[in-house]
């Protein structure tokens, strides 16, 4: 019976498929391309020219990305970006999933502090940036209290001075995306083994093997996603600079995103801009695939 | 719940179409000719999208009824990144509200905009427009523009925190030293300006100190990229400037335009030199109390320049219908339409027309009215006379400035090394 059952229940589902279904995936696969691959290979493209967005674009060859790296602005925007990427994703990861381990147990009020922090996240990083950008004033919470605490000196126009806009904004976006974080790494929590941990306890495990050696190793899909997102998001990073800080002052707190809109966007300069993007799509590749392939191996091994 | 839900078939036929119109439109660099088709109805597109001026417009053009317009809002942010595209699509707005400026006299050297000089002469509606305001809106000896209104520029101050300083309007650079001075020995920052999210304020006195010591042409062959930023004239500018440097608020590094705004309002701080647009920021009950004066003079024998940023529209070359594009034109450009723009949009703004019943406007617009006519020469502003990308270096090069004055040198050195970049592209 099975001998026969076998390559019937193969053709009952080569059967199963039918031919509106491949309508059904052709129809956003043509969207996909349409609207996503086409215009980012497009931007390839520009990034070959020289465009103001009138009539056709001229090619210029690599003169883009020469120009790119001997442009002062750009060179401060990618150090920006790596000291940003670090920061950003360090602190995030480090916050989200201190919380996410601090806020595990369930205990009385938990569902408050995990919802408070999450908070954050559910504004637009536009508002954050506003919210913020109150904060920083001269006059602002942070200046007062540090009045307060009788620390004036450390009073600063933390987003006027171009030694602190960054971290500043930095600050800013840390507080929003811990919450996240922190939510990724509560899920992950959840599907590890609670008898591993209590075993190992018994075993006699203090505090910090027993995370070390029992836990993490089992965050690990978890971490994949968590790095992941939080490459892409911190090369993405735009609203929140720019709400707060225009990349100023002087370029200060610029990042490669903020760059790129304002030639593209305020100067039409859009073969350059597009030049700017591609290396953004080119660093965020880079570090995905190498972080793929690394965890791969792992698993391989 | 009358609506009936959309259907599913329905809902992916949009989605396919989606898809191809998206394919088709993507053509990023393809010249695109949309199927327009000639219609009477005339566009015009405004980039007004602040509350009052907003209502302002759609009132007046309410008020034209030779032919249908539709008004298409766009902030203008948007506006000024996407209008080279509406200019040179196939089907473009037939009027557009900007800037008279270079930057206008950009887009018609490439053909963009219609010719509308015959509005400019016989009896059109801006034959009896300034011949400054004519020269402003030529190029290459065509009329390209119809300005409808202008603002100035000048040094406001509270008058009863003057009386109360015991201050007098100075009208020299030295008074206006002394004034700064006084002010400052009473524990009040002599001079706002809020150069944090809005750095082009610092172009204002960056435009005034030039006008005052080189003059109307020297500036604006400078911004033109005739002249080096790091020549002797711009550094006898940016002495000037680094005395005032000590006088300027330190909290308006921090600060928007409007922010600024406060610690006037609060005689916390003395002078602002801003556009008649700071009314807008001042509270109502603040306005009366609100007066300006002239930059001071520093060389006598320099002709005396202000600058009076000039708004108004321009059509479009490839209007489907220049003969209503003309006529709209005309009617934006009437004495009435003027006047009821103005009052209705709450500026503080001057008619171009010369025939608007200026009356009944406050008495500071009056006063701003004789300022500008006993000026010999107008000029726009940093950005309208150059190009938004000179104005970014200059925003980088002045609040630097502002921070690090003694390093005035190296900086005026890296501006013009920025500004040839922008003036090599």
């Amino acid at each position: 019976m099975t001998t026969v059952a076998a390559p019937r229940g193969r053709r009952d589902r080569q059967r199963a498929v039918p031919a509106v279904v491949w309508l059904f995936l052709l129809i956003p696969a043509l969207v996909e391309i349409g609207m996503v691959f086409w215009p980012a290979l497009n931007s390839f493209y520009l990034s070959l020219t020289k465009w103001n967005g009138l009539g056709a674009a001229q090619p210029v060859g690599l003169d883009n990305f020469r120009d790119l790296f001997s442009d002062d602005v750009f060179r401060g925007a990618l150090k920006n970006n790596v000291i940003w990427a670090i920061g950003f994703g360090g602190l995030s990861v480090l916050g989200g999933l201190g919380l996410a381990l601090a806020l595990n147990k369930p205990r009385r009020g938990v569902g408050l502090y995990r919802s408070a922090i999450y908070l954050p996240m559910v504004f637009s990083l536009a508002v954050t940036g506003l919210f913020w950008r109150v904060q920083y004033q001269p006059d602002g919470t942070i200046n007062t209290l540090l009045g307060a605490v009788g620390l004036s000196g450390l009073e600063k126009q933390w987003l006027a001075d171009p030694d602190t806009a960054l971290y500043a904004v930095l600050v800013a976006a840390v507080w929003r995306q811990v919450g996240y974080v922190m939510v990724l790494y509560l899920a992950g929590l959840k599907s590890t083994d609670p008898t591993l941990d209590d075993a190992s306890a018994v075993d006699g495990a203090g505090a910090w093997q027993r995370f070390r050696y029992v836990t993490w190793p089992q965050l690990k899909g978890v971490n994949t996603v968590v790095f992941a997102v939080t490459v892409i998001d911190s090369l993405r990073t735009f609203d929140i600079v720019w709400a707060m800080t225009q990349g100023g002052p002087y370029h200060s707190s610029e990042l490669l995103s903020t760059y790129m809109f304002q030639q593209g966007f305020t100067f039409l300069n859009l073969g350059y801009a597009s030049a700017i993007a591609v290396v953004i799509f080119a660093l965020a590749l880079v570090f995905i695939i190498t972080y793929l392939i690394r965890a791969t191996k792992e698993e391989a091994s | 719940m009358t609506t009936a839900p959309l259907s599913r078939r329905g809902f992916l036929a949009g989605l396919g179409g989606l898809g191809v119109a998206g394919i088709l439109g993507a053509c990023a660099t393809g010249s695109d000719d949309t199927s327009g088709t000639a219609s009477s109805t005339l566009t015009l597109q405004s980039s007004l999208s602040d509350a009052d001026p907003k209502a302002a417009l759609t009132k007046v053009v309410e008020g034209y009824t030779k032919n249908k317009v539709t008004l298409n809002t766009i902030a203008i942010e948007t506006f000024r990144a996407q209008l080279p595209t509406y200019l040179n699509s196939g089907n473009p707005p037939d009027v557009l509200t900007w800037y008279a400026g270079s930057v206008a006299r950009d887009y018609a050297s490439k053909g963009f905009l219609l010719d509308v000089s015959d509005l400019w002469t016989g009896s059109g509606p801006c034959a009896g427009f300034s011949p400054a305001l004519k020269e402003l809106s030529t190029a290459d000896g065509k009329q390209i523009f119809v300005p409808t209104n202008y603002y100035w520029w000048g040094v406001f101050y509270r008058k009863s925190a003057f009386q109360e300083w015991g201050v007098q309007v100075p009208t020299t650079w030295d008074e206006f030293i002394q004034v700064c001075k006084t002010i400052k020995s009473k524990g009040v920052a002599p001079i706002s300006m809020g150069t944090g999210s809005t750095p082009w304020v610092a172009s204002g006195w960056f435009d005034y100190l030039d006008l005052r010591i080189n003059g109307a042409e020297f500036h604006r062959d400078l911004l033109a990229g005739k002249h080096p930023f790091d020549g002797p004239e711009v550094k006898a500018v940016m002495d000037h400037y680094r005395q005032l440097v000590e006088y300027i608020d330190p909290k308006g590094r921090s600060y928007s335009w409007q922010d600024a705004v406060t610690p006037l309002n609060s005689k916390k701080a003395g002078m602002y030199l801003i556009g008649a647009f700071i009314t807008s920021a001042v509270p109502a009950d603040g306005v009366d109390d609100l007066d300006f004066f002239r930059v001071p003079i520093i060389d006598p024998s320099v002709p005396v320049a202000e600058e009076a940023p000039t708004d108004g529209y321009f059509a479009s070359a490839k209007s489907k219908n220049v003969s209503g594009a003309k006529d709209l034109l005309a009617y934006l450009a009437a004495p009435q339409s003027q006047q009821q723009f103005i009052q209705l949009s709450k500026s503080s703004n001057l008619p171009t027309s010369q025939q608007v019943d200026t009356s009944t406007f406050s008495p500071l617009v009056q006063k701003g009215i004789k300022l500008l006519n006993d000026s010999k020469a107008i000029t726009q502003f940093f950005n309208r006379d150059s190009s938004d990308e000179l104005q970014t270096t200059a925003d980088t090069a002045l609040t630097k400035f502002l921070d690090r004055p003694g390093d005035v040198n190296k900086i005026l050195t890296e501006w013009q090394a920025n500004a040839k970049k922008v003036f090599g592209q």
